[in-house]
């Protein structure tokens, strides 16, 4: 928003030329830096995320091979008990025991770690939504001044012509005019493809002994020419 | 598709309305685009980092009836919604047709883009021609 109101107001002020910023360079500076600034942070955080994700992973398959010692064990420790083994058996659950701390201590690591690539992984989300925020602004920005390139041409034009009155009324009466031209053109075209689609007819007509005469020849005169005389 | 590159097809295209492209790309980057349904006001093409944007050049605020320019741009204001793929604006002391399109946009739409615009440009200044000068 910030953006298009500094472009309505520079553009109102009179800042129509190729060249002239249109919104203070300053603000133009300043979002291009947000971009690169949150691009370099998303380039940096993915980078620890890589890393953080790797020791997520390996303490994740350490704390699932303890827990299968954990099962392995106590399965043992009822074999134990169930031989009479009491002893072995205590032994075993101490182990068992040991194994469960360490279990426990990896799997806080665990936590620990998955809240902070989920935490790297939020701030990225916002480092793009503010690149794109920018990006947008920017184009807003570029939009403008593609704009004044694309009408300064035309202003020089219409300086160049406005010495003649009605320029718009005129170059409309031109269009019109071509227009009425390539209409008439279509017309005459129509009208010299009905005219050759007729003959055309006229010819099959000839041909299915329908219409014209078809006996012009020296015969049919000749008739013609006793009936005159009454023979 | 550079500016280059749709100036050299728009060049040996004919479109089935029988609409012939004369482009030229300028030394400013804007593609200058005349089409033959309608010579007189020219479409020009420039590209930003998203869109592509024709826009036609219809007239200065100068050469609007002075006492006329609150009744053109409420007319203006009117009729736009009811032009088809264009839209009117005005840039600097030039009021404008244009139109915009994403860069992926297919030739083929952007050939009827163009046509359409040419078109356009003649209903809206046939209907505002009473307002100028």
């Amino acid at each position: 928003m910030g953006i298009l109101k500094n472009i309505l107001t520079a553009v109102r002020g009179g800042a129509s030329e190729v060249g002239e910023s249109i919104v203070d360079a300053n603000a133009v500076r300043i979002l291009g830096q947000e971009i690169r600034d949150a691009q370099d942070a998303i380039g940096k955080a993915k980078q620890s995320l890589t890393g953080l994700k790797a020791s997520e992973i390996k303490l994740k398959r350490e704390i699932n091979s303890l827990e299968s010692d954990v099962a392995s064990y106590e399965s043992k420790a009822v074999q134990a008990l169930d031989a009479g083994n009491e002893a072995l058996a205590i032994e075993v659950a101490e182990r068992i025991a040991e194994i469960e701390n360490e279990a426990g201590e990896k799997s806080a690591e665990h936590s620990a770690l998955s809240a902070q690539v989920n935490k790297i992984n939020s701030m990225i989300r916002q480092r793009e939504k503010v690149i794109q925020k920018n990006g947008r602004e920017l184009e807003k920005i570029k939009t403008v001044e593609q704009l004044q390139k694309a009408t300064s041409s035309m202003s020089t034009n219409f300086a160049a012509t406005n010495a003649s009155e009605h320029r718009v009324s005129k170059a409309l009466e031109r269009v019109k005019k071509k227009q009425a031209n390539w209409e008439d053109r279509m017309e005459a075209g129509e009208w010299m493809e009905g005219e050759a689609s007729g003959d055309d007819l006229d010819r099959k007509l000839k041909d299915a002994g329908i219409g014209a005469n078809t006996s012009s020849g020296a015969s049919s005169v000749l008739e013609r020419l006793k009936k005159k005389s009454g023979q | 598709m550079s500016l280059n590159e749709l100036a050299f097809k728009l060049n040996a295209h004919l479109t089935a309305e029988d609409t012939r492209f004369d482009a030229v790309l300028a030394e400013s980057g804007v593609l200058e685009v005349i089409c033959s349904n309608n010579e007189e006001f020219p479409i020009n093409i420039v590209k930003t980092d998203t869109q592509l944007l024709a826009i036609t050049p219809l007239f200065d605020v100068n050469e609007v009836k002075p006492d006329k320019v609150n009744e053109l741009n409420e007319e203006l204001l009117f009729i736009s919604p009811a032009i088809p793929l264009s839209a009117i604006g005005r840039q600097g002391n030039s009021y404008i047709l244009f139109g915009a399109m994403a860069l992926d946009t297919l030739f083929e739409n952007i050939v009827h883009e163009l046509e359409v615009q040419a078109e356009n440009t003649v209903d809206v200044l046939q209907v505002i021609e009473p307002l100028l000068l």
